[in-house]
């Protein structure tokens, strides 16, 4: 068999999905109820990959321990990154563990097998690098890169300016002079970038392709995008959402309860007498749902205890998050602050982060984010942004 | 205390396959390794210390050969050396031999063939075995009977094989100790442990005691001590063989450690249910609890079956502990009534399994609580209830110790046919909560703090006694340094005498014990001792302590579990920062298959 080695971009803590990431790196958050890293690995295996190897850094023992050495029998080397200095940084530190030609992701985004099997067959080894492209308008939140002719003239991230930019998908294939563009990069800001070593290469006059695709790509940047990315993969139908898929057999659901679909319902979950779960709801693993609970539009991380008579709507939480009996969590817009910018009108009834304790009979106000370990007193109301290991007050 | 391997097959592959069953082995033990290759000679090759040492000393030439054998030792007579590794030979190097148990009568045996002219050349037990064959096959007996004739004359335990020059068969016997066989496209496998050869095949047979089996590469025949065919049911193995990889970790322990939260889920998986209140272990439908129970177990695993004892006899069921080593059903009160339960990991320590036997002797009904599926005590006992803490290779144990505490505790509410929502919760609630140690936990200062303490106490009361114990002996195992764990009321009886400021003392101060294990920890303080809490009450005891580490709140059956963890990582930075060997420390093996 041909061999194809991948190599993950997976050392970031991804800082924006902040209070999250305190934990666990991004790649390890939840779309739909498994960590947008194993999705990489599926699509990377349904491309024909036979081999990957994973740049971890910031909790690395998380990625490692849930991991383990191998996934769906392709093997997986891990490499450390100790220090988060930039996506070029972060490859440089497979030099010695890659040859020939490699394939580069990112592990904090989804990108279709096919954007990834169109890379690797219009890649020829005369070509210093091939990247994979879309057609998108948003291309200034990304990044943009000018093709022609087969060609790649001009990569800028984030553009500002007019000119007919394609879609960079973050889907490379890079032959092994990448190492030294890398190295003869300009530094900027400490960071030694991927981008900046392929203008390298550019400017080298070295042949850089490209191939224009079709397929689904998503990336939470912000807390609530996590929301839209589970949605985003149940629309794509890269997540079935069925009873007969993603119910999981080792998970309880009271005869009476009601189960709307699309839904994940992960091992171990408890779902009680009269409870409605779903449609559009991702349980995680062992998580409880009370009785004649109501819970929608939610991604719900591993080992939350949401009690009786609650209402969960529109909401994102963390693992080991206790919603108390009769808390209510109404869903729809609101304000949302994160550091010092507020975002006006995004769809978060509340996010809750790890440990968040809620001991019932709250209200959350839409927008409302509560930091890790912190400890809602029943009665509660709660809204903004509350910082870690906070106690909320009646 | 070692590990054997053999293959028969015809694709030209035997010293890779012996070569990585080596390796795969490693952990029951790794003083010295050998192989032995049967062509028209044999050639045999052998080398004190790691498989490591072996492979460089390979000829760089093919061996070529078809039947093959191969040996990890973990010493038991004789000293670690070349010439006490095996394989041995008999004096016309036309047979060789690998074993793995004790032969009690081998004293008798060598005298016997010494006198007969026969010339030693190791201090081995394992050694009259070839010779024993080479008087069989001088009176005219084939190469399979030589070998049966020689396996009747031993007294022990042992796995045996043994390949001739000029023949294509491996055979093998077993008694009383570990032997799986294994079926392949392209050959057939023997091997003390699945793991030798799980990377070419998960079809496996397990040999029963007095069973024989010839195998080669055409295929197994497995006989009766008589001689007569045996049938065997082919099974498969279902786990994952790449579950043995260090997945970017230093070392197996902190991997294994890392692993908790996963391995508690599996242990728990469909066996707990909150909204009843409920817990059921379906291996354990047939299971039925009328008398005391004795719980049988060593080293880490005895730790845990204090914990499971404790846990029982708060459910009005009498419940004792005994060291299997110790444990001699004729001083012991023994009934039909009475329940038996072996802990042991790996499901062939030689002394739990011993026990168990007695037990089963006595009518006894028995029950095996272990992490190996077919393993000897899984296949001894009555019943059985596995952990699910996946494959460990770290020797000292970590995850495992937390699979067991967890199944006990279920066992404790299975036994005991009594169960409430409060106690399924915070069985439920243990993953996360393992996780949120491992995720907060600030033991790297301690162990920078105390890496050059003359020695390490830990004391707990109540459930927290056992893990004082568990946290001793993490120490002493990977540090090599002196550790002792004491249940926190007996240090004034005595070893409080041994506490100075060198030797700081880990308190265990969880649940509603705080009080009085404060009064201890206070009774070290006077001494001038460094104290680390480990306690869910930062606020009551950090003024007392050193260094705190802090565990979640949980159920008083619970917290045990939770403190350990900061216990195992203790351990690990300490043996870290010394630069020790910590997967495979000195004079220790994993899998302890001698009495």
């Amino acid at each position: 068999m041909h061999s194809i080695s991948a190599v993950i971009l997976a050392g970031g803590e991804g800082s924006r999905l902040r209070p999250l990431t305190k934990h666990r790196p991004k790649p390890l958050l939840p779309a739909a109820t498994t960590p947008i890293l194993e999705h990489v690995f599926d699509q990377l295996l349904e491309a024909g990959v036979t081999d990957i190897t994973v740049v971890v850094g910031y909790g690395r023992n998380r990625v490692q321990a849930h991991f383990g050495p191998t996934y769906r029998n392709v093997p997986l080397t891990y490499v450390t990154q100790e220090k988060q200095l930039g996506s070029g940084h972060a490859l440089l530190a497979v030099e010695s563990e890659v040859n020939g030609t490699t394939l580069v992701v990112n592990g904090d985004q989804i990108v279709e097998s096919q954007i990834i099997g169109d890379v690797l067959e219009t890649h020829d080894t005369d070509s210093a690098a091939t990247l994979g492209l879309l057609n998108r308008a948003d291309v200034e939140s990304y990044g943009g890169v000018i093709f022609r002719n087969e060609e790649v003239t001009d990569i800028v991230e984030n553009p500002q300016d007019e000119r007919p930019y394609r879609f960079n998908a973050g889907v490379y294939a890079f032959e092994p002079e990448i190492f030294d563009a890398i190295r003869t990069a300009k530094v900027r800001a400490g960071e030694q970038s991927l981008i900046d070593a392929i203008t390298e290469l550019l400017e080298s006059d070295a042949h850089v392709g490209g191939v224009i695709s079709e397929g689904l790509w998503v990336d939470a940047t912000y807390p609530w995008d996590l929301l839209d990315v589970s949605f985003d993969l149940f629309e794509a139908g890269l997540v079935a959402g069925s009873h007969d898929e993603n119910v999981s057999d080792s998970a309880t659901i009271h005869d009476s309860a009601v189960v709307r679909e699309p839904v994940v319902i992960d091992a171990d979950c408890e779902v009680g007498a009269g409870a409605v779960v779903g449609p559009y709801v991702c349980l995680g693993e062992n998580t409880t749902v009370g009785s004649n609970t109501v819970v929608e539009q939610s991604v719900v991380d591993a080992d939350t205890r949401i009690g009786d008579s609650a209402t969960v709507i529109d909401c994102v939480t963390g693992v080991g998050v206790t919603v108390g009996d009769g808390t209510v969590i109404p869903g729809g817009r609101g304000d949302v602050r994160i550091g010092n910018r507020v975002f006006e009108d995004e769809y978060l009834g509340a996010l809750l982060a790890d440990r968040v304790a809620d001991r019932g009979g709250s209200t959350y106000v839409p927008g409302a984010v509560v930091g890790p370990e912190t400890f809602v007193e029943a009665g509660a109301t709660v809204r903004g942004t509350v910082i870690e290991g906070t106690e909320v007050r009646s | 205390m070692c590990g054997i391997i053999g293959y028969t097959g015809t694709d030209g592959g035997v010293v890779d396959v012996l070569m990585t069953g080596l390796s795969g082995l490693e952990y029951r033990g790794y003083d010295s390794a050998g192989i032995a290759v049967a062509n028209s000679s044999l050639a045999v090759h052998k080398k004190q210390g790691e498989v490591s040492a072996l492979e460089g000393a390979l000829p760089d030439e093919s061996l070529g050969g078809v039947a093959g054998i191969g040996h990890t030792r973990w010493s038991t007579h004789g000293p670690p050396s070349d010439a006490n590794a095996h394989p041995h030979e008999d004096c016309t190097g036309k047979v060789a031999v690998v074993h793995n148990g004790i032969i009690e009568n081998y004293q008798e045996l060598r005298t016997e063939l010494e006198a007969g002219g026969h010339a030693f050349t190791s201090e081995t037990d394992t050694e009259v075995i070839p010779h024993l064959i080479e008087t069989a096959i001088e009176t005219g007996a084939t190469p399979e009977e030589a070998f049966r004739e020689a396996v009747h004359r031993l007294e022990g335990s042992y796995a045996v094989a043994a390949v001739f020059s000029g023949s294509e068969t491996v055979y093998t016997a077993r008694n009383e100790s570990p032997l799986v066989l294994g079926i392949g496209d392209e050959g057939h496998y023997l091997a003390s442990d699945v793991p030798a050869f799980i990377e070419y095949t998960d079809l496996v047979v397990y040999l029963e005691d007095g069973q024989f089996a010839r195998i080669n590469p055409s295929g197994i025949v497995v006989t009766d001590e008589q001689g007569a065919v045996v049938e065997t049911a082919v099974e498969t193995i279902d786990w994952d063989p790449e579950d043995a990889g260090k997945s970017g970790y230093d070392h197996y322990m902190l991997k294994e450690i890392y692993e908790q939260p996963k391995a508690i889920r599996q242990c728990l998986r469909e066996r707990v249910h909150e909204l009843e209140g409920s817990v059921t272990v379906d291996e354990l439908a047939e299971l039925e609890c009328g008398g005391p129970v004795q719980f049988v177990a060593c080293g880490t695993s005895y730790h845990a079956a204090l914990y499971g004892a404790r846990l029982l006899r708060e459910r009005g069921i009498p419940a004792q502990c005994f060291l299997a080593s110790e444990y001699d059903v004729e001083s012991i009160p023994v009934t039909k009534e009475t329940v038996v339960v072996g802990v042991t990991q790996s499901g062939e320590t030689a002394d739990t399994v011993s026990a168990l036997r007695a037990a089963n002797r006595t009518g006894a009904t028995t029950l095996a609580l272990t992490n190996v599926v077919g393993s000897s005590a899984a296949r001894e006992c009555d019943h059985v209830m596995y952990i699910r803490a996946g494959p460990e290779i770290g020797v000292a144990a970590t995850k495992t110790f937390a699979s067991q505490q967890v199944a006990l505790a279920m066992l404790s509410r299975v036994l005991s046919e009594e169960c409430s929502t409060e106690f399924v919760e915070g069985l439920r609630d243990l993953p996360d909560q393992v996780q949120r140690v491992l995720d907060g936990s600030t033991v790297r200062a301690v162990a920078e703090a105390y890496e050059d303490a003359n020695a390490y106490f830990f004391i707990g009361r109540g459930y927290n006694a056992p893990v004082a114990l568990e946290g001793a002996l993490k120490m002493k195992e990977i540090t090599y340094k002196h550790a002792e764990g004491f249940a926190a009321g007996e240090l004034k009886h005595g070893p409080l005498a041994l506490v100075t400021e060198k030797t700081p003392v880990f308190a265990l101060l969880t649940g509603s014990n705080i009080s009085k294990t404060l009064g201890n920890v206070k009774e070290v303080e006077a001494r001038d001792a460094p104290v680390v809490a480990v306690t869910d009450s930062p606020d009551e005891v950090g003024q007392y302590a050193d260094y705190v580490l802090e565990v979640p709140e949980a159920g008083p059956w619970f917290t045990p579990i939770l403190a350990n963890i900061q216990l195992q990582l203790v351990s690990y930075w300490v043996a870290n920062r010394m630069g020790r060997s910590i997967d495979k420390p000195r004079n220790l093996a994993k899998s302890v298959t001698v009495e």
